[in-house]
């Protein structure tokens, strides 16, 4: 009876109290919908590119032509990686599965009809389709034929077809590509977009065909392989380095004159970045919790006079001090439990409207941020309401009374 | 309370230490307080008149000395025992009349209860506030009542449990006269239906109100003098040759 006269109580100041009231449930809520949508923003952010980069193989090992740095690169030669090399390592490198040169050309115009389009235009061995993981949904992958005779045919990304407003019949039919008349034979699967760019803006073409037309390439070459399994990706990398270092006729101490980046590495690179954003996001977290905490402390402590006093004149005619104690107990709870609640709705909130923007990615709302939110700034509440209350109650009820 | 005094004082003393100086409020008081008096501490500031009337009413502690209420030495209940005597057995008025200023007079007045889990706090609030006269500003904040109607408020809270005891300190210290007057009529009617009332105030007027007067000077009692109940509502100043000593 006196228990829930006491609870009763306490709830009757809140509302009397309104301006503190509210004032504490805004910090508090500030505190954890900051927390919430940050975290999870960041968090859904870096899973996701984890798990795209994770969809395109852990097993390709991408190799290119690079001068190295400093005084050691400038002493190279010319720094090339041609088709010898690329014929080499198809048959040299037993820990390779597949091999494909890549001629990048960006920026291509695709013309049909009347309306003209950019695209990124690859050069590519049949290959390429199982190493990239694209396949054809519709037509035909190269044929091995169409790379031998260096024949004018495409297969064209799902972006392209919407960008030119065309249906699936354009199979068979042909277009301009930089100029040249290609036949289009089949439709890569749709990849949807990464970082609001989409992957499916693109067209691919036999390498032979690429190197006639951008003959630029022809000892620029770029090679996506694909190692045996996940085991073998070390084992490719070196199997790589020996022989094209060997090939280029590098001395033991001059650098290599090309690259060798494994999908791990990019992989390790990334997660390297989203750690130091993962770094900075919990600075703004903690401190958007600091300044919701100093807001929650300030509200209480402010009050300490008043509620002292307040106290003192509960105590006089018979409160005891667990009767004090509950009465704020149960406003600092019940002000974090509607603060923290409304903070973690609204932080629920933000981060399904983020999901929902189309260059966004989907957000996943962890746990321990929702936790973290909320005890910190529940703690605060409870911690700096329940100090001051307890200093009073142990006051004589005089000494209370007279607090200035 | 058959033979023994309501509230018996022996030796009572407070300090407080105020930096490296000891203030010495009290100076082993001894006082005796029967059931249906209408008492009147008087003194100048300074006298420990309030520490005394603080001390009777449990809000403090004397350092020290005994104080026996309803033959209980309180020096041996707990914390929450004297809560609890706080909640029934006395009611105090001050002259700040120290209501929560956010709630309704009924509000104010039923907040003892709600420390005794008292069902039909209600009813009883609005007694309280009847017995005051304060029938029609129940649902009023204190902002919204004067001085006068402030402390009726005050009062009807500590008449709510119907205590042994009303301490009044300086009631009407923050009234003007007529205001005043009313709030010692009050006092009377409650004085006449049997109520104990102790009252601290450095007006003669309003001590010659009460049955007996105890003087303090310098945290000693200096005087405590009765007059008979036949100078009851116009007790003549000087007249009075009660009981002395001290």
């Amino acid at each position: 009876m006196i228990f829930f006269s006491n609870a009763f109580n306490a709830l009757e100041q809140l509302v009397t109290h309104k301006m503190r009231s509210v004032l504490t449930i805004l910090a508090i809520v500030i505190a954890v919908t900051a927390t919430i949508t940050v975290v999870s923003v960041v968090q859904g952010f870096t899973r996701y590119v984890s798990e795209f980069l994770e969809g395109l193989g852990t097993n390709a090992v991408f190799v290119a032509p690079q001068r190295p740095a400093g005084e050691a690169g400038k002493a190279l030669g010319r720094v090339e990686l041609d088709e010898q090399d690329f014929r080499a390592i198809e048959s040299q490198c037993s820990a390779l599965r597949r091999v494909s040169p890549l001629v990048p050309r960006e920026g291509a115009r695709v013309r049909y009809g009347r309306d003209e389009i950019t695209v990124s235009l690859e050069g590519v061995a049949p290959s390429y389709h199982t190493v990239r993981n694209f396949p054809v949904d519709l037509g035909r992958p190269f044929a091995i034929v169409d790379v031998e005779r260096a024949q004018q045919v495409c297969v064209v990304g799902r972006e392209v077809l919407r960008k030119l407003e065309l249906d699936e019949g354009l199979v068979g039919d042909s277009l301009l590509l930089d100029g040249r008349r290609f036949r289009v034979v089949g439709i890569l699967e749709s990849k949807g977009s990464f970082f609001g760019q989409s992957l499916d803006n693109r067209v691919l073409i036999p390498y032979t065909t690429a190197l006639k037309m951008y003959p630029v390439f022809r000892r620029n070459l770029i090679l996506a392989c694909e190692a045996e399994n996940a085991e073998m990706v070390p084992e490719a990398k070196a199997q790589i380095t020996n022989l094209l270092r060997r090939r280029h006729g590098l001395k033991p101490y001059q650098p290599d004159d090309f690259i060798v980046q494994t999908q791990g590495e990019i992989l390790a690179t990334f997660n390297n970045v989203g750690t130091a954003a993962v770094s900075v996001l919990a600075g703004i977290v903690g401190i958007s919790l600091l300044v919701g905490g100093i807001g929650i402390m300030n509200v209480m402590l402010v009050s300490v006079t008043e509620r002292t006093r307040e106290i003192g004149l509960r105590k006089a005619v018979g409160a005891r001090r667990r009767d004090i104690m509950l009465q704020f107990l149960t406003e600092a709870m019940t002000l974090s439990l509607i603060g923290g609640g409304l903070g973690i709705a609204l932080g629920y909130g933000l981060s399904t409207l983020a999901s929902m923007h189309p260059r966004m990615v989907d957000v996943v709302v962890p746990a321990w941020a929702v936790l973290l939110g909320f005890g910190i700034s529940a703690g605060t509440g409870v911690i700096f309401g329940i100090i001051p209350a307890l200093k009073a109650a142990l006051l004589n009820p005089i000494d209370a009374l007279r607090h200035e | 309370m058959d033979g023994q005094p309501l509230i018996r004082l022996q030796g009572i003393s407070r300090e407080y230490r105020m930096d490296a100086e000891v203030v010495r409020a009290l100076r082993g008081v001894d006082l005796s307080i029967e059931t249906n008096e209408m008492l009147a501490i008087m003194g100048s500031s300074g006298s420990g008149k309030s520490t005394l009337l603080n001390i009777l009413g449990l809000l403090d502690v004397p350092t020290a000395g005994q104080y026996w209420l309803d033959g209980q030495d309180v020096a041996q209940l707990s914390q929450s025992a004297l809560a609890r005597v706080r909640g029934r057995r006395i009611g105090f008025v001050f002259q700040t009349f120290e209501l929560l200023p956010r709630q309704t007079a009924i509000r104010n007045v039923e907040l003892p209860l709600i420390y005794t889990g008292t069902p039909q706090r209600r009813q009883l609030a609005i007694e309280a506030l009847e017995r005051v006269g304060l029938a029609d500003r129940m649902k009023h904040r204190p902002n919204e009542m004067s001085g006068g109607q402030r402390q009726r408020v005050a009062i009807a809270r500590a008449l709510v449990q119907h205590p042994a005891i009303l301490l009044a300190d300086e009631p009407t210290g923050n009234l003007d006269s007529r205001t005043s007057e009313e709030i010692l009529d009050l006092f009377e009617t409650l004085y006449g239906e049997g109520q104990t009332i102790v009252i601290v105030t450095h007006e003669a007027e309003i001590a010659q109100r009460c049955r007996r007067i105890v003087r303090l000077r310098d945290g000693q009692i200096e005087s405590d003098q009765r007059h008979g109940d036949a100078g009851k509502r116009t007790a003549v100043a000087g007249a009075a040759t009660g009981g002395g000593g001290g």
